[in-house]
């Protein structure tokens, strides 16, 4: 049967043209192609990647902005506290420095007022034995003609009073 | 939902109606063509259009063919001529002296040009363009056209864009067979066989597909002609042994087996060399036969018709018309599927037969390895 009889003539053929086109494309189809689909894949594979990288990277200076974060809010906190202490010190401080200020002036009051008192009690007991003497002098003048013996006696007198004291 | 069925069955009615119309003018020409008898003969027509020929028939005329040329060497050297003069019988008488004819029914070398010498027919050296070669040239310009148009679009975009539409079609074809046939089982091979076991999965593929359009550029019966799937499988019994291992051959004319079965009588190695040889007839068949079962049973079922109506009349062909129309659409889009197939199942026993005849003996390494052990 002829179909089961391989014809020369096409054999023939069918040989030179499959040549043919396999090395029509083997020189010009199936490098370019094959260059092309692996340098395709490659740029995807490199896409992916640096996709990846840049993710890890936004995640890092996510991780990285949240740590300055939370060490800002540290420190702030720290020198909150650091000027709540300053604060409360320097109060204190202000307050020592007030007393003590204020005792200084107290105890300069008292030391003048001391005085003072001494001063006017020095007054006093001049008035008070210039008045008495002249209240002695009116009551005693009229028994007393002699004013230095008077005089003695009343000196006399405010010395005991004073010892008395 | 309603509007698909009315599309699908507007398409049944057209093509009954088409069955219908166009059927009965084909088979009364059938029955002309076939004998002054009207009775037909299905084994003539299915082995007609299973073959080659000398012109190219055109649809719904059995006397116009498309001319091609004849191009014989016989005994008075190269004889180039239209097939136009030696259609239907008729004799070519060259200026030289020489005469040639298509021999009849009954000629050893029927259907093939034959040269008349003293009355007697001598079959000359044959390299005529006819059907069939005609079609290998159009199937490879439709490769050209496809893999150089896709080989253009990656020049361009150099792997920057990806390939649409058909372009992008053609390339997941190549890709599947790169990707899934030849990188795993050939490795780091892939590379070097590669340019050979695609042009032969495209070059088939195309090939199949022609065969199934009925009309002018296709409708060759090429896969299904045993020359054309043995110049492949020569191509690939080439490329197999030409690059071999010697680990290959040592496997073959010295195998690893029990010295009683190489030695005084070489079993293993006619075994081997056999293998050879079946591996090549096993690719030429496989294909052969899958792609002319194929055509045949679309030819069988459109012959039905007109034997059932030979037998019961004309309301018996018509129904048959139904049925056959039916079986053979299915059976095409079939044949779509099996063209696919057996272009792929070839490319892949090629790329077997290939990794075979390049092992480089890991078996023999690993062996010693487990004695030392």
């Amino acid at each position: 049967m002829e179909l089961f009889k391989p014809d020369f003539g096409l054999v023939f053929w069918m040989f030179v043209s499959f040549v043919v086109l396999f090395v029509i494309l083997w020189k010009w189809g199936w490098p370019a192609i094959l260059k092309g689909v692996s340098s395709r894949a490659d740029l995807i594979d490199k896409g992916v990647e640096y996709a990846q990288s840049a993710k890890q990277q936004l995640d890092n200076a996510r991780d990285e902005a949240a740590k300055i974060l939370e060490e800002a809010r540290r420190q702030q906190a720290d020198s909150l506290r650091e000027a709540d202490k300053m604060k409360t010190q320097i109060i204190e401080e202000a307050r020592d420095a007030a007393q003590q200020e204020a005792r200084k002036v107290m105890d300069a009051a008292k030391v003048s007022i001391e005085q003072e008192r001494k001063q006017a009690e020095l007054q006093f007991r001049n008035e008070v034995s210039t008045f008495a003497l002249e209240i002695a002098g009116k009551v005693v003048r009229g028994q007393m003609t002699d004013q230095k013996a008077q005089a003695k006696l009343v000196d006399s007198l405010l010395d005991e009073m004073e010892k008395q004291n | 939902m309603k509007h698909a069925m009315n599309i699908f069955q507007r398409l049944m009615l057209s093509l009954i109606a088409i069955s219908f119309a166009v059927c009965p003018a084909m088979a009364s020409e059938e029955a002309a063509n076939a004998g002054e008898d009207k009775s037909i003969d299905p084994k003539e027509i299915i082995f007609d259009h299973l073959g080659d020929a000398y012109g190219w028939e055109v649809p719904f005329n059995h006397h116009v063919r498309i001319p091609l040329p004849v191009i014989v060497w016989g005994s008075k050297g190269l004889h180039v001529f239209s097939s136009a003069n030696v259609e239907h019988g008729a004799t070519y008488n060259h200026p030289d002296g020489t005469s040639y004819r298509i021999a009849g029914e009954d000629s050893d070398y029927k259907g093939k040009v034959v040269e008349i010498i003293n009355g007697e027919e001598h079959r000359p050296t044959d390299l005529s363009i006819t059907k069939n070669v005609f079609a290998v040239f159009i199937s490879v310009f439709v490769c050209l056209w496809l893999i150089l148009g896709l080989a253009a679009f990656h020049k361009k975009e150099n792997g920057h864009k990806a390939p649409r539409k058909f372009t992008g079609a053609v390339e997941s074809l190549v890709s599947f067979i790169y990707d899934g046939v030849i990188k795993p089982t050939l490795g780091v091979k892939a590379a070097k066989f590669a340019p050979y076991l695609l042009t032969v999965f495209v070059f088939i593929f195309v090939m199949n597909i022609l065969g199934l359009i009925v009309v002018f550029p296709g409708g060759a019966n090429l896969t299904g002609n045993i020359a054309v799937t043995m110049t492949l499988a020569i191509c690939t019994f080439i490329f197999t042994n030409l690059f071999a291992t010697k680990h290959y051959w040592k496997e073959i004319l010295w195998p690893d087996v029990p010295i009683w079965l190489k030695c005084p009588l070489p079993i293993m190695q006619v075994i081997e060399i056999f293998g050879i040889f079946t591996k090549p007839a096993a690719l030429t068949v496989r294909l052969f036969a899958n792609m002319m079962g194929g055509h045949m049973i679309v030819l069988v079922l459109t012959l039905l018709i007109f034997i059932f109506a030979a037998i019961g009349g004309a309301a018996v062909g018509g129904a048959t018309v139904i049925v056959s129309v039916l079986f053979s659409v299915f059976m095409l889009l079939i044949d779509v599927l099996v063209s696919f197939i057996q272009a792929y199942v070839f490319t892949m026993l090629s790329t077997i037969f290939i990794a075979l005849a390049q092992e480089e003996g890991h078996h023999e390494k690993g062996a010693h390895a487990d004695i030392e052990a």
